[in-house]
């Protein structure tokens, strides 16, 4: 008799985890904040990917169709592979504007807005620049975000998610504090990107970005224009490289010629080993004043 | 009476005088209002001139900090008062996704286009069944394959719609034109219109996400050049399993001129059409019941997904006003199995390989001619098989190589229980090279050999080169896996 009561807490506990799909690291580790045991979460992109070509395996429909929650970066980043996913995952739950659906980039003011998009600019994207997880000031208002959701598909343990999120919170604080501190003092300092993926790092701790590898978002480097920045940029300390691109010869390249370190940065959490948002940017401290 | 007329009439006179002075003032009054209207607005739009280069300043800075946000907030609120009074039923917010995409090629080919129009594979491809539409990289020289439109957006909360139109220089084809549920309960999902069959698994890409400019063999032979686009309606099933794991079917109308087909035809009984007639009806309508079941599953990074097809229909072939009039009738099983395998290297690095193999079966009655013009209608069946394996890689970020071959390994066709001998081994092979500046262009080089292709009973190997340019703009979903 026992034992089956213990099975059948078992089943129900299991049961009662609420099913998350995060297309990126950095937020499956948010929701996992959040809600920590009551959930469980499974990551689309893998670390070694790079965010905007992530393969859209088969196997992530299946993940999808048992999707209580679908949370998603946004302002276009997954465009290329989540749109026919969400379509082949016969999930009326987590199809866009139903409860299961949501949208991290809504909930943050979005830099590098142009006024007008034409795809000659190269990978442009109309919302803004995406990659907005990389300023930590953004990352209270996601967690907030994510509890509310949370709290409405799962009303039963709102009061556990909104603990979760107090103590989150609180520690965030307390590390945010250091990171300004370490962060304002590279202020001034010079380096060259790959891509614009550290934008709002950069522009939240004056760091400037003289120059990129590439000429366009999202368009390869050439020899002519990796001439041409070893000119602009002189003076940049580092040329930084979001880890699924550091074999790049031309960011080696452009290194060489400039004097500079080549910085490979993580692009997610899970990449270069980080395990989680605060060691994703400890990280990111630690090798920018290196 | 007449004096109750008459006072009737002086009163409504008079209301209406008065009507017609109290709008008179309402008039006024709206034109003065609409004049101080205009005169702040222009005082703002001057104000906000001025305050422009402030702006520009602030947002360069790490906070956009706005001058007078009530201010601002007045100007907003009075500029959208004006733009709804110009256009209040304005839509242009529901415009669906839409795109083109241009396919244009170069073709070298050692046979000139009059004989390679007459090329046939024995028992499996004939040209003049085949003219009009889908025919790619045709003429040697230059060639416009296809100009295509696609259309996409949601119907509602419970639909989604697709259409692909491809133009091409004669003329416009509605190619597809489909609604797909958004939201069916249990993992289900219909589909209804005019679509590509999921038979298979290079069925359901449309041409310009094709890793090589032509079709592989076995699809030619048994599903034509357009492949199986067919009216009708398909439901599939996802099972809640931690694997990908779907089941579908499909009913279709069944028109598939390779090897289904609807439309009955009478045959004379002397070739020229002086003695009695035989009538063969339609089939049923719909015609086609198509099954399948697909799979896929991880190891490490390697992505792996297979599955099983099958179809079956009545078939209904008529070529009776061609040089050799010929006629079939019967019924086609076409059965498939698929199998596509990805390895990902790393961010950019990818080695894919993809094989089906397809088997017909087919069998029914021929009607054709003897030397003396009298009708024969032998029993035939046809054992057919072909399959086609690749292996593409991506080495660059934006090249791609990729080899093919392709055979039909089993062509064996029974009149009245006698072999008819015909050719089997029918192979085709390429080797591509791929370079795509970015995901909207690509230009590929293909070469190789087509050996299935016959004339009058003699082998006729046709060697290819084609340069072929594949542009696509504006609003483009994603290819799925």
């Amino acid at each position: 008799m026992r034992l089956i009561a213990l099975l059948f807490l078992f089943f129900s506990l299991s049961f009662a985890q609420i099913k998350v799909v995060a297309t990126y690291g950095w937020i499956a580790d948010l929701v996992k904040q959040i809600g920590k045991e009551k959930v469980q979460v499974h990551t689309i992109a893998k670390p070694y990917e790079d965010f905007h070509f992530v393969l859209p395996r088969p196997s992530e429909i299946a993940k999808l169709r048992q999707a209580d929650l679908l949370v998603i970066n946004g302002a276009s980043l997954e465009v290329g592979f989540l749109p026919p996913l969400i379509q082949q995952s016969n999930n009326p739950k987590i199809q866009p504007g139903r409860e299961g659906f949501l949208d991290l980039s809504q909930f943050v003011e979005l830099i590098d807005k142009h006024k007008k998009v034409s795809r000659e600019m190269g990978d442009v994207h109309p919302e803004g620049n995406p990659h907005y997880v990389f300023d930590p000031h953004n990352v209270p208002v996601l967690a907030r975000a994510i509890t509310e959701r949370l709290c409405q598909i799962n009303q039963k343990n709102c009061s556990y998610y909104r603990a979760n999120l107090e103590d989150f919170l609180r520690r965030w604080s307390a590390k945010l504090r250091e990171w300004d501190a370490g962060f304002s003092k590279l202020k001034g300092l010079k380096v060259v990107q790959y891509h614009k993926t550290y934008n709002y790092l950069f522009n939240r701790y004056s760091i400037s970005t003289v120059g990129t590898v590439e000429p366009l978002p999202g368009i390869p480097p050439n020899a002519r224009h990796v001439e041409n920045l070893s000119k602009q940029a002189q003076g940049a300390r580092f040329v930084v490289v979001e880890a699924f691109r550091s074999k790049d010869g031309y960011a080696q390249r452009v290194a060489e010629l400039l004097g500079a370190k080549l910085l490979v940065l993580p692009s997610d959490v899970g990449s270069e080993n980080t395990k989680d948002l605060f060691d994703l940017f400890d990280t990111l401290l630690r090798r920018l004043s290196g | 009476m007449k004096k109750v007329l008459l006072l009737l009439g002086i009163f409504s006179f008079s209301f209406a005088q008065e009507d017609l002075e109290s709008l008179k003032r309402q008039l006024e009054e709206q034109k003065r209002l609409i004049k101080e209207l205009e005169k702040k607005i222009e005082a703002l739009e001057k104000a906000q001139k001025e305050e422009e280069p402030q702006k520009k300043e602030a947002r360069e800075g790490t906070r956009p900090a706005p001058a007078d946000r009530s201010l601002q907030l007045r100007l907003k609120f009075d500029e959208r008062l004006r733009a709804y009074q110009i256009s209040p039923f304005k839509q242009t917010a529901f415009l669906p996704d839409i795109s083109f995409i241009a396919d244009t090629s170069f073709v070298a080919r050692n046979r000139n286009d009059q004989t390679f129009k007459k090329l046939e594979i024995p028992e499996l491809y004939y040209t003049h069944a085949n003219d009009g539409h889908g025919k790619l990289n045709e003429k040697r020289g230059f060639n416009l394959n296809y100009g295509e439109l696609y259309l996409y957006a949601p119907v509602d909360p419970y639909f989604d719609l697709y259409a692909t139109i491809p133009f091409s220089e004669e003329g416009v084809e509605l190619e597809e034109a489909y609604a797909v549920t958004r939201g069916l309960p249990g993992g289900f999902q219909l589909k209804v219109g005019k679509f590509r069959s999921s038979f298979g698994r290079l069925n359901a890409q449309h041409p310009h996400t094709w890793d090589f400019a032509t079709q592989p063999l076995p699809y030619k032979v048994f599903l034509g050049d357009d492949g199986l686009v067919e009216k009708g309606i398909h439901l599939n099933w996802l099972a809640p399993v931690p694997f990908y794991l779907l089941f579908g079917m499909e009913v279709l109308q069944g028109e598939n001129e390779q090897s289904f087909g609807t439309e009955g035809f009478s045959v004379n009984t002397k070739k020229d059409g002086t003695g009695s007639n035989i009538e063969v009806g339609d089939t049923r309508k719909p015609n086609l019941y198509v099954g399948f079941i697909k799979t896929s599953f991880d190891l490490g990074r390697l992505s792996l997904l297979t599955g099983l097809s099958y179809a079956t229909g009545k078939t209904r072939i008529n070529h009776l006003d061609t040089e050799e009039p010929h006629a079939f009738a019967g019924k086609t099983k076409l059965y498939g199995f698929d199998l596509t395998a990805k390895y990902t290297i790393d961010s950019i690095r990818y080695v894919s390989f993809q094989g089906e193999y397809l088997y017909r079966d087919m069998k029914g009655t021929s009607y054709g001619y003897d030397d003396n013009g009298d009708l024969f209608m032998p029993f035939t069946s046809r054992k057919q098989s072909g399959f086609y394996a690749q292996l593409v890689a991506r080495f660059h970020k934006q090249w791609r190589a990729g080899i093919r071959y392709e055979l039909i390994n089993k062509n064996e066709v029974k009149s009245d229980s006698t072999d008819r001998g015909l050719p089997k081994n029918l192979p085709a092979y390429y080797a591509m090279l791929e370079f795509s500046p970015t995901e909207f262009s690509r230009i590929g080089l293909q070469v190789g050999e087509n050996r299935a292709y016959y004339l009058e009973g003699v082998r006729k190997p046709v060697k290819e080169l084609i340069l072929q340019f594949n542009f696509a703009i504006g609003a483009h979903g994603a290819h799925p896996f």
